[in-house]
């Protein structure tokens, strides 16, 4: 068998195993669309019922609950494959682990990320947000929520074994960029103007968080293995 | 060269000497600008913070890039000094961006009218300082030190990489901030007899930042090899 497809083989073997492990187990999927319905609903609580405020902000608000939900969601990624082992598979395995990590990010960014934009969308309703800018909500989250998967795999990796609070700091400073972009998106959408720009950039940070973030976080892993 | 001992040596040698002629240097340029440059016939003499402002907010960020520069070497080239210098760098520039930060917000006060306004460069200045925050809590966390090196480093070369990103994106909000003050490109847009102390005062901030960086390093390798043989010779 040549080496292409042991790598492809690799790959599928990694996305079927942590889709079906999230199938079975309903929690992985669920807990972090449950924490961002929560707390979208505790800003109306906060903030009254006010419908044009709340209009308003419902950007900001989606925007950064999305980010602390996907966060949250993905700091344990690596936890488990930790623990049993499995992340010592890859690293004997002899293919391109920054590729097999990715993978991994993108399986759980299938399970993570889009239920997450199906909350947004639910949210983006008992915020009263307008219909026109629904669009614009969807595609920014889409392209933002991955980045904020791989970076939060960083910080999972880097604080494999330790509280969560750890991989949060760590990765939050680091997330401005793409909650900038991504309320700035929504935000040009509700007044009408072009806003495809901030979705180049959204794009362009992905296209280079995947190989830099990925290769990052292989070598964040590795310091567990010493 | 690079190994802990000669190198501690070669800082122990040099320290002395470095500490007063920096002392004595920062004390000559903050004099330079603090008394004797004019005054500003706008701002009055409150322009003269813009001496302990722009010298830490530039150390503030180009500690960054010295830490990321050796966090690459630590990473690719296993150089564990380069290791103890990312960690050396990371409080001390995080003081620099803490002090740029807050001095800022003392000259915000007089000439803007208010102690903080969400402009792109102060935005951009906190997010550094939030990173450096990030990179020393990791330090802090982590047991093995040369674990706690290299994550550190993965976490500065990470950065660095963000970094122009975060000045582009909150560059689109409106600013209040003054372009730079100067730059290696252009002719000063001020006076000589400002510009000069200014400079001055930033060679003597480079300076301070370094004797703080070698010192807390002779620190570090001191921590990191106190129970070998040449430590106990050298302070017996």
């Amino acid at each position: 068998m040549n080496n292409r497809s042991n790598l492809t083989q690799w790959m599928l073997l990694i996305l079927k195993k942590d889709l079906l492990l999230s199938y079975r187990r309903a929690a992985t999927y669920m807990t972090p669309l449950i924490f961002f319905l929560i707390v979208v609903t505790l800003f109306p609580l906060a903030l009254g019922p006010d419908k044009s405020l709340l209009s308003t902000l419902s950007p900001a608000i989606i925007w950064v609950t999305a980010l602390l939900a996907s966060l949250l969601a993905v700091e344990s990624i690596f936890q488990e494959d930790y623990r049993d082992g499995t992340l010592d598979y890859f690293f004997i395995s002899g293919e391109p682990i920054f590729i097999l990590i990715f993978i991994k990010v993108l399986g759980h960014w299938m399970v993570t990320g889009v239920p997450l934009l199906i909350a947004a969308l639910l949210s983006s309703l008992i915020l009263f947000m307008s219909k026109d800018i629904i669009i614009s909500l969807f595609i920014s989250l889409f392209l933002g929520s991955f980045s904020l998967s791989l970076l939060g795999a960083l910080g999972g990796a880097l604080s494999l074994g330790r509280s969560a609070i750890l991989s949060a700091i760590i990765v939050l400073p680091l997330s401005v960029p793409i909650l900038l972009l991504g309320s700035a998106t929504v935000f040009s959408a509700i007044n009408y103007s072009d806003y495809s720009v901030y979705l180049f950039y959204m794009g362009a940070i992905l296209s280079l968080a995947i190989p830099g973030l990925s290769l990052a976080t292989v070598e964040a892993i590795k310091l567990n293995y010493e | 060269m690079g190994s802990s001992p000669s190198i501690f040596r070669f800082i122990s040698t040099i320290f002395p000497w470095l500490f007063f002629f920096s002392i004595l240097f920062l004390m000559g340029s903050l004099f330079w600008g603090l008394f004797l440059a004019p005054t500003d016939y706008k701002q009055g003499d409150a322009y003269r913070i813009i001496f302990i402002h722009v010298p830490s907010a530039i150390l503030g960020q180009s500690g960054y890039i010295f830490m990321a520069v050796f966090g690459f070497i630590c990473l690719v080239w296993r150089v564990k000094v380069a290791g103890m210098i990312v960690r050396s760098i990371a409080p001390v520039g995080a003081s620099f961006t803490l002090l740029a930060l807050v001095s800022g917000s003392i000259w915000g006060k007089p000439t803007w009218g208010t102690w903080w306004v969400w402009d792109a460069r102060l935005t951009s200045t906190l997010i550094l300082f939030f990173l450096y925050i990030a990179i020393i809590s990791l330090f802090s966390v982590i047991e093995s030190k040369q674990k706690a090196d290299r994550a550190g480093s993965i976490l500065a070369l990470v950065g660095v990489a963000i970094i122009p990103i975060i000045k582009k994106s909150v560059d689109w909000w409106q600013t209040l901030h003054q372009s730079s003050t100067f730059s290696l490109s252009s002719s000063p847009s001020m006076t000589a007899d400002m510009y000069l102390p200014l400079l001055s005062c930033v060679l003597a901030f480079y300076l301070i930042f370094l004797v703080i960086v070698l010192s807390r390093m002779k620190l570090e390798i001191v921590q990191r090899e106190r129970s070998t043989n040449w430590v106990k010779d050298f302070y017996s």
